[in-house]
């Protein structure tokens, strides 16, 4: 029977539904976490008797046809780059991108990766890193004895030092977008690879047109909504529990005929 | 044992359905056989629209059955003529699925009648699934990569590096309020005529007449959900497995009345 295994298909997806709504809610509060959601495809149909086809030898023909569909299947998880909410932390390391744009971070291994969480600290070589210590690129080097630093909106990091009342700029930080944001690769983190469906990168100012600009002392929440992720995995899992219903439907009907003999 | 089965079905169901067979004795497995093959792509059909509860612009499916009249079983002195059933089609119910807000640029939903025209290797597919995307070069396509066409037949290019694209309640894609594209919104006047060859996709026949929705309703940020009812499909679910289960009983007891009949009419008395 068909049934069983289409409904199969069908907890599989809700299966894949449930987890992608799990890991929305469990990165509700993550710095710059754009929610996701899988989205599905029905697959492939078994044509039983072809509409078109003659039904009599006067020339009539079948108008519809039987076709049978055969399940569901995952087609893709989007993720759904909306802009979170700008909270602001006071802390002045802390940089939100307000509009399009993924800061560009220099990992070890020397390839460059993608985050919008902009939650970063000074390491011991006063250079500007994120929280796992990867350097931001271009790299801007704080003076030692640096009293206060200014990052404006198009990204111009400023220092003010002891005795100097003009504050010195010491660094720009680039932004880069895609054609493609969803289709950047995730490595966790909160860093992101280029792909080839996201399509190169494109540096600019922030500020620019098409470019985001920077907020200094906020930093971007997830963009993950509580109400809709709930109500979401109550759907999912009632779907479940439906296609469930389908395999002990067929089951029963399955043996219903085995039983006709006895 | 399923092969051997099928191939009893079809024999019989030709043999059966030519008015000829009428009168022989096993009139009543044959009808409760004609019956339990519908009822069984009955759950298939049940299976894969709850399968697809949550599939962008799914449309559910109803199978479509007729009455195949034979004559009277003669040899027996019966007088009414006995029915089959047999499945003709698959029908699609086209009503608006539920529409629902999701937020993303890219979600395009169609209010009413049309679809969108998808370019695909085997040529254009239509679809009522709006969840669209950017590929790495600017064009606009399905999540699986497939072409939008805008109403001239050609791609619809988008500019990396302007905010999201607004899309009217018309259908025209505008770019920095400047018009890049206008999506092309087609109908057919006999939607049943069109085969679905998944991912959501309709196939339209050769010979379909492809019309141009005048005034299509196209609601950026929302998706339109599938048209499945649960509470329907359940219901439904249900009647197909106990009348599955009837007409077992049924069989068993024509199987019981004939036993009963030879061992009567065998024993000496």
């Amino acid at each position: 029977m068909r049934a069983l295994n289409t409904a199969a298909t069908g907890m599989l997806a809700q299966q894949l539904n449930v987890e992608v709504i799990a890991n929305n809610i469990a990165n509700m509060n993550t710095t710059a976490f754009k929610r996701q959601r899988a989205e599905f495809q029905d697959l492939l149909y078994q044509t039983v008797e072809r509409q078109g086809a003659s039904s009599s030898a006067a020339g009539t023909i079948v108008p519809t046809g039987v076709q049978i569909g055969l399940g569901v299947k995952a087609g893709s998880v989007y993720r759904i780059t909306d802009q979170g909410n700008l909270e602001q932390t006071g802390n002045k390391f802390d940089v939100a991108i307000s509009g399009k744009g993924y800061f560009r971070i220099q990992m070890p291994s020397g390839e460059d990766a993608y985050t919008r969480a902009g939650n970063f600290a000074v390491n011991g070589d006063g250079q500007l890193s994120t929280e796992d210590g990867y350097t931001v690129s271009p790299g801007i080097t704080l003076p030692q004895d640096a009293t206060d630093v200014i990052i404006n909106q198009q990204g111009q990091v400023q220092a003010l030092t002891p005795g100097n009342p003009a504050p010195t700029v010491v660094g720009q930080l680039d932004i880069v977008t895609f054609f493609n944001e969803g289709g950047l690769d995730p490595q966790g983190d909160n860093l992101f690879l280029e792909s080839a469906a996201s399509g190169p990168a494109n540096a600019g100012t922030p500020g620019s047109p098409g470019f985001g600009t920077i907020a200094q002392g906020f930093i971007e929440t997830s963009n993950v909504n509580a109400v809709q992720e709930i109500t979401a995995l109550i759907a999912a899992q009632r779907a479940y529990e439906m296609n469930s219903k389908v395999i002990t439907a067929s089951d029963e009907m399955l043996s219903t005929s085995a039983n006709l003999r006895r | 044992m399923a092969r051997s089965v099928q191939w009893f079905c079809h024999r019989s169901l030709n043999a059966l359905f030519t008015a000829e067979a009428g009168g022989k004795m096993n009139n009543a497995l044959m009808v409760g056989l004609t019956r339990q093959m519908v009822l069984r792509r009955q759950m298939d059909v049940t299976a894969n629209n709850i399968a697809n509860m949550s599939t962008a612009g799914f449309k559910v499916e109803k199978l479509l059955l007729r009455n195949v009249s034979a004559g009277p079983a003669t040899a027996l002195g019966g007088t009414s003529p006995i029915s089959f059933v047999q499945d003709t089609g698959v029908t699609r119910r086209f009503s608006d699925g539920k529409i629902e807000k999701t937020g993303r640029a890219l979600d395009l939903a169609l209010s009413g009648p049309g679809f969108f025209v998808i370019e695909t290797p085997n040529g254009e597919r239509y679809t009522r699934d709006g969840r669209f995307a950017v590929n790495d070069v600017g064009i606009m396509t399905t999540a699986d990569g497939m072409a939008v066409l805008d109403d001239g037949g050609a791609q619809i290019t988008l500019d990396v590096n302007s905010a999201p694209p607004v899309i009217t309640k018309e259908g025209s894609v505008q770019v920095g309020g400047l018009e890049v594209a206008r999506l092309d919104i087609a109908n057919f006047e006999n939607l049943n005529s069109l085969t679905k060859v998944g991912e959501g996709r309709f196939k339209a026949p050769s010979n379909a007449a492809v019309l141009a929705v005048e005034k299509p309703v196209i609601m950026q940020h929302f998706l339109e959900r599938s048209n499945v009812v649960a509470i329907v499909e359940m219901s439904r679910l249900i009647e197909t497995t106990r009348a599955y289960q009837s007409v077992s009983n049924m069989l068993s007891k024509a199987e019981t009345l004939s036993q009963q009949t030879i061992q009567r009419l065998g024993t000496v008395r």
